[in-house]
């Protein structure tokens, strides 16, 4: 494979964008590709002199991706023989595969927690992106145990779906899952925090520090900030202790 | 039988992650209410099973400890390197 198929170059407002955008336009995981910052960018005074962030990703190992495609079909083999769940909108056909790939997925890992739930998958709104996020809704009674503490289980819930659902279509896709609506109560009260934040930063002139958050948590903040004219975000520290920072512009 | 499900849970999920389905196997010791759950796979999957920074056995844990908590039981995963 040449230089310029492994690599890839991307712009976004900011580093953390960008290489989102890259990962889901490459259809890969972070850990299959290095990333080379070329440029934080700026964010400038009131979007003069401000300076996109500009990446590189270049995939590691180019030839993996054909032998985990390969691979995969082999397991969706393996798959077939386990019993079929009985779902209405599955007889309806056409559905994409990464949506009933999903599906199967997170209903068999809930069978054998033995969790009884009503979960619908489908494809979400492709934010600028070309790949649709599968959205996972899973609701029911008392399902406060999936969530866990700090969201700990429902992400666990869905790195491993996700990862399963990565390797069976032999291509990585944006996976969420929500239960009872919490990820979408979450964003609510971040976006809140985030504004409350910046008011306080703007009358007392100070920088103040949220505490620390996972990387799609500090999104939802600096995206609620981006256009406040008054105040900036910046991540600080390393996971698991990054956290966004708000000061004055 | 107690304890049969967390075993299909780890087996399932460590299945779906490895190279080689056929070498995973879960064995189970059962202590009273505590399940102790060993999960072998090939030497060349330990690391599909562990993740960086032991992400993808952490997450199989927290999922394993809310399924015992559901049944009153308590479990615990190592995952043993072939020797």
């Amino acid at each position: 494979m040449s230089e310029e198929r492994t690599k890839l170059e991307i712009i976004a407002p900011s580093v953390e964008e960008a290489v989102e955008k890259g990962l889901r336009d490459l259809g890969l995981t972070e850990d299959d590709v290095d990333i080379e910052v070329l440029d934080e960018g700026k964010k400038g005074l009131l979007g003069l002199g401000s300076r996109q962030a500009r990446i590189a990703l270049k995939i590691k190992g180019a030839s993996k991706k054909k032998d985990k495609a390969e691979k995969n079909q082999e397991l969706v083999k393996t798959r077939e023989v386990l019993p079929e769940e009985v779902d209405e909108s599955k007889k309806m056909g056409a559905e994409p595969e990464e949506v009933s790939i999903a599906r199967e997925t997170i209903n068999i890992i809930l069978e054998k927690m033995r969790v009884t739930a009503d979960v619908s998958v489908r494809l979400g709104e492709s934010d600028d992106n070309r790949v649709q996020p599968v959205l996972i809704d899973i609701e029911g009674k008392d399902l406060s145990f999936l969530i866990g503490r700090k969201a700990e289980t429902i992400n666990a819930l869905q790195f491993v779906t996700s990862l399963i659902v990565g390797r069976e279509l032999g291509r990585w896709v944006p996976l969420q899952i929500d239960v009872q609506h919490y990820r979408q109560r979450r964003e609510d009260e971040l976006r809140k925090l985030a504004r409350r934040i910046a008011d306080q930063v703007v009358s007392t002139g100070r920088k103040q520090a949220l505490e620390p958050m996972p990387p799609n948590e500090r999104r939802i903040v600096h995206i609620e900030l981006r256009d406040n004219p008054d105040v900036e975000t910046e991540s600080v520290g390393e996971d698991p202790k990054r956290k966004v920072t708000v000061r004055l512009k | 039988m107690k304890g049969d499900n967390l075993q299909e849970l780890v087996e399932f999920v460590a299945q779906s992650l490895v190279d080689q389905p056929a070498n995973v196997n879960v064995e189970k010791q059962q202590r009273g209410n505590m399940v102790q759950l060993e999960l072998h796979v090939a030497k060349e999957d330990m690391g599909r099973v562990i993740g960086k920074g032991g992400r993808v056995a952490n997450s199989i844990r927290t999922l394993l400890n809310v399924a015992a908590a559901r049944e009153g039981s308590r479990a615990n995963l190592d995952i043993v390197e072939p020797s």
